[in-house]
């Protein structure tokens, strides 16, 4: 139940200017410092976001001073202030600028394995150099190969399909990306369409996503993932001249994408059975938790929190943080209402001229033998 | 020397990833050449991202971007279209602007010349940073 408040005008200022003043001053200089440096904090609030724009990002975080949780919430309301003008033609992964391909699953993917931008094979030791103020003034360059790499690659999961690992995908309906489903307008209804549960699993939160993906992965799932395919890039945003209908770009964005897969089919559908997921952003262990919960999901009896309706639910940032926050508001009629019957309940049961067994009163069941 | 005059598609692709302080420079600096100019729109707003699904081909949204437009017409009635990602409208104002002054046949030697000198650094950025990925590519055995 919510109930209007009234009073405290003046504390709540006060609260907000507190909070901006031990968050420092918000500036243009801070606002570019965050966009430039520190772009997968922006990556990630984007794609919980579900809002590609770097600069308002940066924002949404020097204004909320790192609270990514609000960050998002800025975002998103951002977002619904905007009309939509376009959509853009379907990014397809083997069109995609890519910088980072790699396979768990097989060493000889075609395309070779690219590691690209990461620190996967590097020592996680803190640079105190910086603090002593000894580090060298420049890090060090990457040293350019002769011959560039392929700016794009196959699907692994093509190719796969190629080797008969995996069954042909089904044949798809043309589409207008307009007329895709869209749980920005519709209503969520399970089983949801695939389109909703990926659109869903893109703007998720990765905390959420990553916990209940982490819990498959020990042992209460169904399945062992393995990752065939993990794909950092730049998409472009195909978009079409509404006056000569003449196909341009609009510029380029950062995705991030995984496959999952685990070996055993179906009667149906033998071979390696596959989970996707893709994101706004650089953000690989919200792909690679989310595509084994895609995976998951598609099992016949998942665990009750591996099911489609209880992900979907629980790993919406907004809706997940702002119920959880809301519970600090006051509650007072709420409240006094169970002080109420908690008071009635003592004076009927407690009071100094009742017996302080309540449980007395209602005869236990006796056990059989 | 006169430069081919590109198609349109790959004009504006160009325009929209050139840095956009230059494209702000070339379109102020042409202004004068592009008669009365009326802005019939200039605004923000999204572009939703359809993605491809892999796993089961299925199409999804994938989020939105945001994207500024612009709308205008120069002399004689020409008008001039843009749509560029981000927040900046004088961008977006200054492509549709270079993009009317190409469909009018104005100053089409210097903006042909400046999408050229732009394909040419584009395509050269996008070079060095795959020779950079390239000398990422790793052939690891496991045991």
């Amino acid at each position: 139940m919510y109930v209007a408040a009234k009073g405290g005008e003046e504390a709540i200022q006060q609260a907000e200017q507190l909070y901006r003043h031990l968050n420092g001053p918000l500036t243009l200089e801070l606002v570019r410092a965050i966009e430039q440096q520190l772009p997968y904090l922006i990556d990630r609030v984007m794609g919980e976001g579900s809002l590609y724009a770097p600069e308002l990002a940066a924002l949404a975080l020097a204004q909320t001073g790192g609270d990514l949780y609000e960050a998002v919430l800025l975002l998103r309301a951002y977002r619904s202030t905007q009309p939509r003008l376009a959509y853009a033609q379907p990014v397809t992964p083997a069109t995609m600028l890519t910088v980072r391909r790699i396979s768990a699953a097989f060493k000889d993917i075609p395309g070779g394995q690219i590691l690209g931008p990461t620190l996967d094979y590097s020592h996680r030791l803190l640079r105190l150099d910086v603090l002593d103020g000894t580090a060298p003034a420049e890090t060090a360059p990457v040293a350019l190969a002769a011959d560039p790499a392929p700016a794009t690659y196959p699907a692994v999961a093509d190719w796969q399909r190629g080797q008969q690992l995996m069954p042909p995908l089904p044949p798809q309906p043309p589409l207008e990306p307009a007329d895709l489903p869209d749980i920005t307008a519709d209503n969520v209804l399970f089983p949801a369409p695939r389109a909703h549960r990926l659109q869903a699993l893109a703007r998720a939160d990765t905390g959420g996503i990553l916990s209940l993906g982490y819990a498959s992965m020990r042992g209460y799932g169904l399945i062992h993932p393995t990752v065939n395919e993990l794909r950092l890039g730049h998409a472009e945003v195909q978009v079409t001249h509404p006056i000569t209908g003449a196909a341009f770009s609009a510029g380029r964005v950062r995705v991030s994408q995984a496959e999952v897969v685990t070996s055993g089919g179906s009667k149906e559908a033998p071979g390696l059975t596959i989970g996707f997921a893709a994101t706004l952003g650089w953000n690989e262990v919200k792909v690679i938790a989310a595509s084994t919960l895609d995976m998951e999901m598609n099992q016949p009896e998942p665990h009750p929190a591996h099911t489609e309706e209880f992900v979907l639910y629980h790993t919406e940032p907004v809706e997940a943080s702002g119920f959880c926050i809301h519970f600090k508001l006051p509650h007072y009629v709420t409240f006094a209402s169970s002080l109420d019957n908690l008071r009635k309940v003592i004076a009927t049961f407690y009071s100094a001229d009742q017996p302080a067994q309540p449980a007395a009163a209602q005869p236990m069941k006796q056990a059989t033998p | 020397m006169t430069e081919t005059p590109l198609p349109h598609g790959a004009a504006l692709t160009l325009l929209t990833h050139a840095p956009a302080e230059a494209v702000k420079d070339l379109a102020e600096a042409l202004l004068p050449h592009l008669g009365e100019v009326r802005v019939l729109s200039n605004r923000t707003g999204l572009v939703m991202l359809p993605y491809t699904d892999s796993a089961a081909g299925t199409l999804f949204h994938l989020g939105e971007v945001l994207v500024s437009e612009a709308q205008v017409e120069i002399a004689g009635g020409v008008p001039g279209y843009a749509l560029c990602t981000g927040r900046d409208l004088v961008q977006a104002l200054a492509i549709a602007l270079l993009e009317a002054a190409l469909r009018a046949g104005i100053a089409t030697d210097t903006i042909t010349a400046f999408l050229h000198a732009q394909a040419q650094q584009q395509a050269a950025a996008d070079a060095t940073l795959l020779q950079k990925v390239e000398a990422t590519r790793i052939d690891m055995e496991t045991f």
